[in-house]
């Protein structure tokens, strides 16, 4: 296995953060309620979100944009996230502009619903919003299947 | 290299003649060397009508065109002096017109490409050897040299549009529609050629592509608008066409889909299932996970030395024979999320059944590491 590969790199981020995040529930052998397992499970899926984006640090606009949304995503950074909208929705405007002018035939009404899919690509043209998507494909891909061993390994232990 | 025989010296001598109007001095190896690599490339590339092109200027010089072109690929020092010159531009190496360099592209590669442009188009007409003519006494300055076709297409784009013909057209129309940079050459030539030739290539170029440069020349195919929209969106449109068509490889099942709205709309389903699995894998692992110490080496061990086991072990009871995507089940997954421990049970797999899955995966996934849609594999689709 590639050791700088994208998988390698999320698979010790992503398994580092589970371990961190084990080690702060010390009482989960006993049946744990569903607020204790459903915060347990927004630490995982977070840290997962994060450890992928970080593996890709900010080379993709997907990955600054789930970085800059983890990060905000307290309510005490309201200033922050004022600040993104209010930037989104300029780059947002200007895309759309662009992207009105030269219609797609259709695509522009899946492009929408593809921008809010993909994080950050509420700014992009049709063009980048296609590249960031292949590439957000292809690490989601490598996640799930990263969390799926994981918790095979897991179910067998 | 410039003299195999008489006639090849001619068309040297008006190569170096050309040398003059260019300003780089490397013109001449390049024209040279070029030469070679652009016949055997296009005849490999099945560029019939290069090597009828080169027939019918052959035959306004009086030269057997087919014995030239094997002259010259018979040279092997063309093709040494290749490698050499790739070298000097980095930029576009796709094709044989790789190593040409920018300078030349700025001098030569308007006219050479209009004028190969409508030599080509004569000759698809029909075969009327008398523009040719007309342009070739003008063209023996700036002859067919298909180094300044190279440079052209390098800056251009890969067709294998023999732009044998050199008349300094100034057809910077589409060009500098497109593209970023005026390009300015000398259009002396283009004065001085028929005036009807200019006017065609002007208006109509060969096909062309995005080559790989900061600026983007687009060629305008025949008989289309080159207007300087219409252009732009043209390349707009087939970037986006590429990228479709690598989402389409990325998504399982998207084969047969031909139709924008219908791959975006497959796409989306794609993300959305994507995303959806994540949130049930992690809310999986928030309650299968009970153990406090994972131990991080063993399961990086297991994880990415041992794919198979880990992988098989997940596989469940059943085999999934379907290894086609369908989003469809992947939500009838994650909404039977409080039923889904027991059909996950990873029974104990004997070696041999590990095997045969694995296999079952590798045939079924061929080419896919197990970081691809193995994972449809290992899911249990049906639940």
């Amino acid at each position: 296995m590639n050791p700088s590969s994208l998988k390698s790199r999320f698979t010790t981020r992503f398994l580092r953060a589970l371990t961190k995040i084990n080690a702060h529930k010390p009482i989960s052998s006993s049946s744990p309620g569903p607020g204790e397992i459903f915060q347990r499970y927004r630490r995982i899926k977070v840290a997962a979100d994060k450890s992928m984006a970080y593996s890709v640090r900010s080379r993709r606009t997907w990955s600054r944009a789930t970085l800059w949304r983890l990060r905000t995503r307290s309510p005490r950074s309201r200033l922050a996230t004022h600040a993104r909208r209010s930037w989104v929705k300029t780059r947002s405007t200007r895309a759309a502009s662009h992207g009105k002018e030269k219609k797609e035939d259709g695509g522009t009404v899946e492009a929408e619903e593809l921008r809010e899919l993909v994080p950050g690509g509420e700014a992009m043209d049709l063009c980048n919003l296609l590249d960031e998507t292949a590439h957000y494909i292809k690490c989601l891909t490598t996640q799930l299947d990263i969390l799926d061993r994981q918790e095979c390994t897991s179910r067998e232990l | 290299m410039a003299s195999e025989n008489d006639d090849m010296g001619l068309e040297m001598s008006s190569i170096t003649m050309l040398n003059k109007y260019s300003n780089t001095s490397e013109s001449d190896p390049f024209f040279s060397s070029g030469w070679d690599p652009i016949v055997s490339q296009s005849e490999s590339l099945g560029g019939s009508s290069m090597a009828s092109h080169y027939h019918l200027v052959m035959e306004n010089q009086g030269i057997s065109g087919t014995s030239h072109v094997s002259q010259y690929q018979s040279s092997p020092s063309f093709v040494e002096l290749v490698p050499k010159i790739t070298g000097f531009d980095g930029g576009n190496l796709s094709q044989i017109p790789g190593p040409f360099s920018l300078p030349q592209c700025n001098q030569i590669a308007n006219s050479n490409e209009r004028g190969s442009k409508y030599s080509l188009r004569s000759l698809d007409e029909h075969r009327i050897p008398e523009t040719l003519v007309g342009t070739s006494p003008n063209g023996k300055i700036r002859k067919r040299s298909p180094e300044s076709d190279s440079p052209l297409r390098s800056c251009k784009n890969g067709d294998e549009e023999p732009g044998m013909d050199l008349s300094s057209e100034g057809c910077d129309g589409p060009r500098e529609q497109a593209g970023k940079k005026p390009k300015t050459e000398q259009n002396s030539g283009a004065n001085s050629r028929g005036k009807q030739a200019a006017k065609q290539d002007k208006d109509s170029s060969q096909s062309g592509e995005a080559p790989k440069e900061n600026y983007i020349h687009v060629r305008a195919r025949r008989g289309q608008a080159t207007n300087s929209h219409s252009l732009a969106e043209r390349l707009r449109r087939e970037k986006i066409s590429e990228r479709m068509r690598l989402l389409q490889e990325l998504v399982p099942g998207c084969n047969k889909i031909t139709g924008k709205a219908v791959m975006l709309d497959e796409i989306i389903n794609y993300v959305q299932s994507l995303q959806q699995q994540v949130e049930f894998l992690s809310m999986k692992l928030a309650t299968v996970n009970p153990e406090l110490n994972i131990d991080l080496d063993r399961i990086l061990s297991k994880d990415i030395l041992h794919p198979q086991s880990a992988a098989v072990l997940g596989f469940g009871p059943g085999t999934n024979p379907s290894h086609t995507f369908s989003p469809s089940t992947f939500t009838g997954t994650i909404s039977g999320f409080p039923n889904t421990n027991p059909g996950f049970l990873p029974l104990p797999q004997t070696v041999l059944e590990n095997e045969v899955q694995n296999l079952f995966q590798m045939g079924f996934y061929p080419g896919s590491t197990m970081d691809g849609f193995g994972l449809d594999g290992r899911l249990k689709p049906e639940m």
